[in-house]
């Protein structure tokens, strides 16, 4: 899952920067709102944290024009916000955000508004997610198969996410490359391989069959049904 | 409190009213002039008229078995004006009564209706003491003493109302100003706590986010209460060697300014006096020079001068850029106001340095001014009221 985090307070964006990658996500950063119009512009996100005070372009226009031409899915948009009064967050949401916080906030509370976010898309309203045998909490971060743990790198487990949030869907190595790594993946390597190899190994040693299967020429697709 | 209770307190509450006692001023006031003047009236005639009682001289007739009483014509005068002032007096006594009674009730009607809108304003001033200060009185009718009271009380609600909403604002945007350092600070605990394996260069990575934030949050708190205290009237009122006060408030802006190769040029008169709080009016120059020496270009000169004019003296901070765009110009005292947000906060400036100047300044019945123009530069020009001109201007 990608997430962009718009920030003008460098300390603070690159702290929930951290904190979020730690959690397995592909996290990019902006400082100011035109650099976030750019990004949000070439990358596609599964989501934004936004601060609504920003220099230049207030964040509120950038909810307004991240939901106005975004290609395919709009990203979810969470708003960080330091103005407590009511008519802030009103017309946050009106304008296009689906959550908020206010600052200061617990990242406890950030990474499970972040998850909760990123479910929907999914349509689910659980943290765990089963598709088939293999079951992800993304709470806790831990992935089964047929009841077996599965050991997994931060990468591993965004990569499965990534393909059990979208069960049943072809996905191109573009499509991983946009969502499950950030901005400083380099496209040329062959790092998306090799992934989704070792992803595919540990999740044959854990069960029986080979639940991520490849499509010739266009990429991978999860069964939803083993 | 235990005072023994007193008859006025026993009275039922409307004996209390100022329309009672302005009803029974009134009537009191209207029976005395009437019955000193029916007495004054009596008096006269009873003088003139020489009322005797008669009874000394009389005498009985009795030529035929009946008998009849005798008196002088001037008796049967006497007697006549007797009768006459007895009746009048009855009258008299009487008209007073109808009088005192009439008066009371036409003093309570006329007390009332005087007294109406003193009740209006008493009962919309309790309305709006429950629910809110946006409600006027607005009390109709002639320019009279109880319209100039009421329009008054409504100058003051809304001098209220602006301080109040004055206030809320300062401390919305205090709050605003002191949640992001809050937020950095509790962000970069919880990532670095939640991380098993942190290294010790990522813990004094966060520790150094977190001191950053701190030092930022401890300026801002010093700058509010600067701006607080300055709400109380704890400011000196001495005589300040203004000379004096400028050079060593400046010299703390020596060392950064070299830091950033700026020249500090001084040039300071001396034996300017003016009466008001030294450590105000250096706090007035640090924060003019601190705006200066964090802002301006690199390599570029700052011009701190003081003098004296037209019995005024006058504080001047001028640097060479960036300088402030017009239409900004009318924003640089509000509280909280950057230029550039992102740079200002960067350079750890809380947006209330100048606000403070505006507020020490004028405090002392002074004044500050700016001219600026984009990529030229600068000038704050402080004017203060001079207790005392300069001896003669001298270059440091």
């Amino acid at each position: 899952m990608r997430v962009l985090v718009v920030e003008d307070e460098a300390d603070l964006a690159d702290a929930v920067a951290r904190g979020l990658r730690r959690e397995g996500y592909a996290v990019d950063v902006a400082y100011d709102g035109d650099e976030a119009l750019e990004k949000a512009a070439v990358n596609a996100y599964d989501l934004v944290c936004l601060d609504l005070n920003l220099p230049g372009i207030d964040g509120i226009e950038v909810v307004r024009r991240i939901r106005a031409d975004g290609e395919g899915q709009p990203p979810r948009v969470l708003m960080l916000t330091a103005r407590d009064r009511t008519v802030d967050r009103v017309v946050g949401l009106d304008e296009g955000a689906d959550d908020y916080l206010v600052k200061p906030f617990d990242f406890d509370e950030l990474k499970a508004r972040v998850r909760a976010l990123l479910r929907r898309d999914a349509g689910r309203s659980g943290a765990l997610l089963q598709v088939g045998d293999i079951e992800l909490d993304t709470a806790r971060h831990e992935a089964r198969r047929a009841g077996r743990h599965l050991a997994l790198t931060p990468k591993e487990f965004a990569l499965l996410h990534y393909f059990m949030s979208r069960a049943g869907q072809v996905l191109s190595q573009e499509d991983l490359l946009e969502h499950v790594w950030d901005e400083n993946a380099d496209p040329f390597t062959n790092t998306v391989r090799v992934t989704v190899m070792t992803l595919r190994r540990k999740l044959a040693d854990a069960g029986a069959g080979q639940p991520v299967e490849t499509v010739v020429g266009r990429g991978y697709r999860l069964r939803e049904e083993p | 409190m235990n005072r023994p209770e007193r008859l006025l307190d026993r009275l039922p509450e409307w004996t209390r009213s100022i329309r009672f006692r302005y009803t029974l001023l009134y009537s009191a006031v209207l029976f005395g002039l009437a019955a000193v003047v029916l007495a004054a009236i009596y008096l006269v005639l009873l003088m003139a008229l020489q009322a005797t009682p008669v009874s000394a001289g009389r005498r009985t007739f009795c030529p035929y078995g009946e008998c009849i009483t005798l008196i002088t014509f001037r008796e049967a005068e006497r007697l006549i004006n007797t009768q006459t002032l007895n009746k009048l007096r009855f009258y008299f006594i009487g008209g007073l009564g109808t009088l005192f009674v009439a008066s009371l009730g036409v003093g309570w009607v006329i007390a009332g209706r005087v007294l109406a809108p003193i009740g209006r304003i008493t009962s919309v001033a309790r309305d709006i003491q429950a629910t809110d200060l946006s409600r006027r009185i607005e009390l109709p009718g002639p320019e009279d003493e109880l319209k100039q009271l009421a329009d008054t009380f409504d100058a003051m609600l809304a001098r209220l109302d602006a301080a109040f909403a004055a206030q809320r604002q300062f401390v919305a945007d205090a709050s605003h100003e002191l949640r992001n350092p809050l937020a950095i600070i509790r962000t970069n605990v919880d990532v670095a706590l939640a991380d098993p394996d942190a290294s010790p260069d990522d813990l004094r990575q966060t520790i150094t986010v977190v001191k950053r934030a701190g030092d930022r949050m401890s300026l801002l708190v010093d700058d509010l209460l600067a701006l607080a205290r300055r709400q109380q009237p704890t400011l000196e009122h001495e005589p300040v060697d203004l000379g004096a006060a400028v050079a060593e408030a400046s010299e703390d802006f020596v060392v950064p300014a070299a830091a950033r190769r700026i020249v500090l040029d001084r040039a300071i008169a001396e034996g300017v006096v003016v009466t008001g709080d030294r450590e105000a009016l250096k706090r007035v120059v640090a924060n003019l020079l601190d705006n200066a020496v964090r802002l301006a270009p690199e390599g570029s000169r700052i011009r701190l001068a003081t003098g004296s004019e037209r019995g005024r003296a006058w504080i001047a901070v001028a640097d060479e850029g960036p300088g402030i765009a017009p239409e900004d110009q009318a924003h640089v005292f509000d509280r909280f106001w950057r230029a550039d947000k992102a740079r200002s906060r960067a350079d750890g400036g809380a947006g209330l340095g100048l606000a403070i100047v505006r507020q020490l300044v004028e405090s002392h019945g002074g004044e500050v001014r700016l001219h600026s123009k984009v990529g030229v530069g600068s000038s704050f020009v402080v004017w203060l009221p001079i207790a005392r001109p300069a001896v003669e201007p001298a270059k440091r």
